[in-house]
């Protein structure tokens, strides 16, 4: 059995296209912000836990050479990088070196620096992940035309989503009117949120859909408004034992956390991953759902929870994953979005902070979401604070071709020893 | 001399062998294209949960058993999926630096229709693209069957796509 931990610090550095900043300079800001969050001092840092997807941002390996600036020498690092899920597994390899009894205080870090490379970013090309796979694909002599199919026209993780955005709408009924509300919320939530990269203050699904530019449909269902940005950024957490915690004026406590993985179903790589016969499905996220809520003594999520960050690069994850979340009745979330539910001010804020559609630096994005929820717990979230006590919050991240995922559980006191 | 003051980094032009990559196509794929060859899809089959895989796999992901049983399964399937392409102009993507349009691979204007099909007696999908159908009548539940080259050469290419079963 685990000791009770909890998130003590956080820090984010503002996300966006950031050429004032290089990529060792970024993450500094963001770990040296969570430990003057934490009132830490680096030597009172045990370990340090640091993620990006390299190959997804321009940077490769840019913790090899921004050791120094992280406070890193003479103590353990641990690297991290599962895809999307690398922020949530990054915190969640914290929690665990914490949790375990090894260390007392782990400094977590997740970063992205998309605007180093000429490439189009990871949302909207990918091409330099895809290209070993290509690779083969032309070595087995695939059709030029056929292979872009297996990246959905527009590659990697984004084209396996707007298959799943289709499958999606077939189960639920949702119309592309939905994706334009979530799209356009998220964007209003992330003008209140001063970290946020696309920010578009009252923005309606109408003005979304409309628009000349981003009303444009890219790869049916999704319109270019619905996709996330590439972003530069980086965000830490510093996770603590029980004892220090205790000291903290408000600490997020780690009430529950899980991980697990399904086949993969995204396309491209290697064209084996195709067995999933409907990637809407999602059943892992259900399945770390219910492991994280056991573990959190939450019974009814739909009640218990007050608060949700949902990894949500496209608009129908979203729905898709409130409800693997069990936070809604399977194919009925855009009821409760309709009903307004979902907004700052409603019954269940989902991503007050605008999320991943909003602000995506891969690396950065799902450890966001874990320093999200402790934001709103420890009341420090500013504008985009949701108007009510938050007792519990639940952190999400998808990964991998949207077949590993990761659930942490945060609430405003220690998960109960059983 | 004194330095210039630039406000970006320099870029420098260069070329980038990409040739240098080296990667090992999975070996199951040669039983998979010689069945093309015959037009004949091949899928592996596991003795343990009687998932069919297409393409094979070596250990099933359902119930982690290896899997050594084959089964030959139907070109017809059905639409799991879709997505529609962009209508590409001459000039306006570039993949992997090259313009789609003057590389012949789009027709100006053209918009692909990118389908999952589900092979019948099959538990997983294939990715190809739907020929022979308008944007507009592509719909989850749709059948579909083959387009088989003339004379098939054991390639992925072999099958151009799907159409839909008048």
């Amino acid at each position: 059995m685990w000791r009770n931990i909890a998130v003590i610090g956080v820090g984010q550095t503002k996300h966006g296209i950031r050429r004032d900043i290089n990529a060792a300079e970024m993450i500094a800001e963001a770990a040296w912000k969570a430990l003057e969050d934490a009132e830490l001092g680096p030597e009172d840092i045990d370990a340090i836990a640091i993620g990006n997807m390299q190959g997804f941002g321009g940077i490769c390996q840019a913790e090899l050479w921004s050791g120094d600036l992280f406070a890193a020498p003479g103590k353990p690092v641990l690297r991290i990088a599962t895809g999307g899920t690398t922020g949530g597994s990054v915190a969640q390899c914290g929690m665990y070196q914490v949790a375990s009894g090894l260390f007392d205080t782990v400094l977590a870090i997740g970063f992205e620096k998309h605007s180093d490379s000429k490439e189009p970013g990871a949302t909207m090309g990918l091409s330099h992940v895809g290209l070993a796979n290509m690779f083969h694909l032309l070595a087995n002599g695939v059709d030029v035309r056929t292979s872009f199919a297996y990246g959905g026209g527009v590659g990697a993780a984004a084209g396996v989503s707007a298959y799943q955005a289709c499958e999606y709408m077939h189960r639920s009924g949702c119309k592309i009117e939905h994706l334009d509300m979530v799209a356009a919320k998220s964007r209003r939530n992330a003008a209140k949120n001063k970290y946020a990269h696309l920010q578009w203050p009252n923005c309606t699904a109408e003005s979304l859909a409309k628009h000349p530019r981003f009303g444009e449909i890219v790869a049916y269902p999704l319109r270019l408004g619905h996709i996330c940005p590439a972003s530069d950024g980086a965000s830490a957490i510093v996770i603590a034992s029980e004892e220090i915690a205790r000291k903290a004026d408000r600490p997020a406590w780690v009430r529950g956390l899980a991980a697990c993985a399904d086949e993969e179903n995204q396309q491209a790589e290697n064209a084996q991953g195709v067995s999933i016969l409907d990637t809407s499905e999602q059943m892992q996220c259900r399945i770390a759902a219910m492991k994280a809520y056991r573990m959190a003594g939450i019974k009814n999520p739909r009640e218990e929870i007050d608060v949700a960050e949902i990894y949500q690069p496209f608009p129908h994850q979203e729905l898709m994953y409130s409800e693997r979340l069990l936070l809604f009745d399977d194919g009925k979330a855009w009821i409760p979005l309709e009903e307004g539910e979902t907004e700052i001010d409603g019954k269940l804020p989902i991503d007050p902070s605008g999320g991943v559609l909003s602000t995506n630096a891969i690396g950065s994005s799902a450890m966001q979401r874990v320093a999200e929820c402790a934001l709103q717990i420890m009341g420090k979230a500013e504008e985009h604070q949701v108007p009510k006590d938050v007792k519990n919050a639940v952190a999400h991240g998808w990964g991998g071709s949207t077949n590993f995922t990761v659930v942490t559980v945060l609430g405003d006191t220690p998960r109960l020893r059983w | 001399m004194s330095k210039k003051v630039r406000k970006e980094t320099i870029a420098v032009e260069g070329v980038w062998p990409v040739g240098s990559y080296v990667y090992k196509a999975p070996t199951l794929y040669q039983e998979l294209l010689e069945g093309f060859k015959q037009k004949k899809i091949i899928g592996s089959l596991c003795t343990g949960c009687g998932f069919v895989y297409v393409p094979m796999r070596n250990i099933c992901g359902r119930c982690w058993r290896k899997i050594d049983a084959r089964v030959t399964v139907s070109d017809k399937g059905t639409v799991k999926s879709f997505t529609l392409s962009q209508a590409v102009k001459k000039g306006q993507v570039k993949v992997l630096g090259m313009d789609p349009v003057e590389m012949g691979w789009l027709k100006e204007g053209e918009r692909l229709i990118m389908v999952l099909v589900n092979f019948d007696g099959t538990n997983s999908k294939y990715t190809t693209i739907l020929l022979n159908a308008k944007p507009e009548e592509a719909h989850i539940g749709m059948r579909v069957q083959a387009v088989w080259k003339e004379k098939p050469e054991g390639k992925l290419s072999d099958i151009i796509g799907v159409e839909p079963i008048k």
